[in-house]
């Protein structure tokens, strides 16, 4: 699903966020990327989306090769991703079934099917009843889920997330987490980055350890999910 | 579990078994791309009602700017009016000297009347004169007070029509003829006239011009505070994979409405200008026996206006939303 041959960032300022890196994550598979602060999960998930392009080196998303695609292509290649960020991105002058819809609305979906696909997007995260509330009224944990169901209602092959756990406490973190667990049982390809290793360990899935912006360690802690 | 990699992975998934479920619907692209339109049209709508000071202010800029060359070319129109009507003005007054005899402005008339440029020579008297004065000019009266007719005898030269270059020259012969005082060429300030007009239509279009490009500065300039209010909105859609037409649309749209209700206030303000004038100026066309009409704004002018001024606001939208669109992503 996502392929990176020795590929570089460089930021104009002259900072080298990635270097020489190289990995595959298979289509249905779930990873994590780790590191201290600045070792470069951001820019790797970055360049995944598109909202950054690689110095060197080739980036290959669901076939297809991101070098190669155009300015007028970028959008196509972020419809097909479902994004989390860690400051949930949600619009705060609509309401959560507007958020959640959102995705469906760029993507060109007629109106009577997007209230049945949102309603089911909420309902996997457990906010159903929470559809007409605005986002600045709900906590923290359910702002995280709301964008949740945002990133997976136009149902993605591919779901990346920065750093989704990263202002929640250790069982909302856990909670969302095996959120995302979920999903790839159902098929969607999951790459998360995280700092949070305790709970990267009890999740059991494939770690990739950036150091520096090079690819330090790649395992599979033994233990349970 | 599902490992196959997509066929097409632009196209999310679901959007095909969507598809799959409802096939009686003709075009589901189509259909949305309407809805999405319509909810621009009336959301930016709403986003103009929600600060309505601020709505008015540039409404008024745009509409005054609109207003003036509208009003400039208004009055050129109905001055051409006026200059048409003496178009047919091609004699020439040639004013003899006061003492000369009778039988020597018939001398000379006759002369004249042989000339092969010359198509017909009208005589009138100094008594002609005064009579035709005294019933024209309103100073009846007042010739009453003098004892002697001032006027001198006038010739009313008429060039032959198919030598219209001919009659400055022969302007030119008149003018040395001893026995002339003066020759006056009608078609001479005609010309003028029409060069003066020709000049302020000029100026009229140049003004235009500037006032189209400030109304097209003003809509950028307000759309682009617009997008910069709005710019983790745009942020995010872009996120999600919104196309610069979807993240352009809404202010497009709000650029339309701009420029439309300019259009309507432009519209309304020249009416008021054409009431306020109205009165005075169907005074002045009576003192001229109606000779030339005083008119407004057509309807197919009227719609032009609106057109063209819906136009500018889109196309200041346009300008401004695109500039910022290419700035927020990667090339």
């Amino acid at each position: 699903m996502i392929a990176f041959d020795q590929v570089c960032k460089r930021y104009p300022s002259g900072h080298e966020a990635l270097s020489e890196l190289s990995f595959e994550l298979a289509a249905g598979e779930m990873a994590f990327v780790t590191g201290h602060s600045g070792a470069g999960k951001s820019t790797l998930l970055k360049l995944v989306a598109l909202l950054e392009r690689p110095s060197r080196g080739q980036i290959t998303v669901g076939g297809q090769n991101l070098n190669r695609t155009q300015r007028r292509g970028i959008p196509g290649v972020r419809r097909g991703i479902g994004m989390v960020f860690q400051e949930h991105r949600l619009l705060l002058d609509r309401s959560v079934f507007d958020n959640v819809a959102l995705p469906l609305v760029i993507a060109g979906v007629a109106r009577d099917e997007i209230g049945k696909r949102v309603r089911a997007a909420l309902d996997k995260v457990g906010l159903l009843a929470r559809e007409q509330a605005q986002p600045a009224v709900l906590s923290t944990g359910e702002q995280q889920r709301i964008g949740i169901a945002r990133a997976i209602v136009t149902k993605p092959p591919l779901l990346i997330a920065d750093e989704p756990t990263g202002n929640l406490d250790p069982q909302l973190s856990a909670e969302i987490m095996a959120l995302f667990g979920q999903f790839q049982q159902v098929g969607t390809t999951v790459l998360i980055a995280s700092h949070d290793l305790a709970l990267i360990k009890r999740m059991g899935k494939r770690v990739l350890v950036l150091d520096h912006g090079k690819l330090i360690d790649d395992f599979r802690p033994q233990a349970s999910a | 579990m599902n490992r196959r990699k997509p066929q097409n992975r632009l196209k999310p998934v679901a959007t095909t078994s969507a598809a799959a479920v409802t096939p009686t619907r003709a075009n589901p692209g189509l259909r949305s791309w309407r809805e999405q339109h319509l909810f621009s049209f009336f959301s930016s709508l709403g986003r103009l009602a929600a600060r309505p000071w601020a709505t008015a202010l540039t409404l008024a800029v745009l509409s005054v700017a609109l207003a003036l060359p509208l009003l400039f070319w208004l009055l050129l129109d109905n001055t051409r009016g006026l200059n048409s009507g003496v178009e047919d003005a091609r004699a020439i007054s040639v004013f003899l000297k006061p003492d000369l005899k009778a039988d020597a402005v018939q001398a000379l008339a006759q002369r004249l009347r042989a000339r092969a440029d010359v198509a017909a020579v009208e005589l009138k008297s100094p008594e002609q004169g005064l009579e035709e004065f005294r019933s024209q000019s309103g100073f009846a009266d007042a010739l009453k007070v003098l004892h002697y007719n001032p006027l001198p005898a006038v010739l009313i030269v008429s060039p032959r029509a198919d030598t219209p270059d001919t009659a400055p020259a022969l302007v030119a012969e008149l003018q040395h003829e001893p026995a002339v005082d003066l020759v006056q060429y009608d078609a001479l300030w005609r010309q003028r006239l029409s060069a003066i007009l020709a000049s302020a239509q000029r100026a009229a279009a140049v003004l235009a011009g500037l006032l189209a490009l400030a109304a097209l500065l003003v809509v950028g300039n307000t759309v682009r505070l617009d997008i910069q209010g709005r710019s983790d909105e745009i942020a995010v859609m872009q996120l999600l994979g919104a196309n610069d037409g979807f993240v352009r649309r809404p202010f497009l749209y709000t650029g339309f409405w701009y420029g439309a209700f300019a259009g309507v206030l432009t519209l309304m303000l020249v009416g008021i200008v054409e009431w306020i004038l109205s009165a005075p100026l169907a005074q002045l066309a009576a003192s001229y026996d109606h000779r030339f009409g005083v008119h407004g704004l057509s309807l197919p002018g009227m719609g032009m206006v609106l057109g063209a001024s819906s136009v500018l606001g889109w196309l200041g939208a346009w300008i401004a939303a695109s500039r910022h669109i290419a700035l927020g992503q990667p090339q």
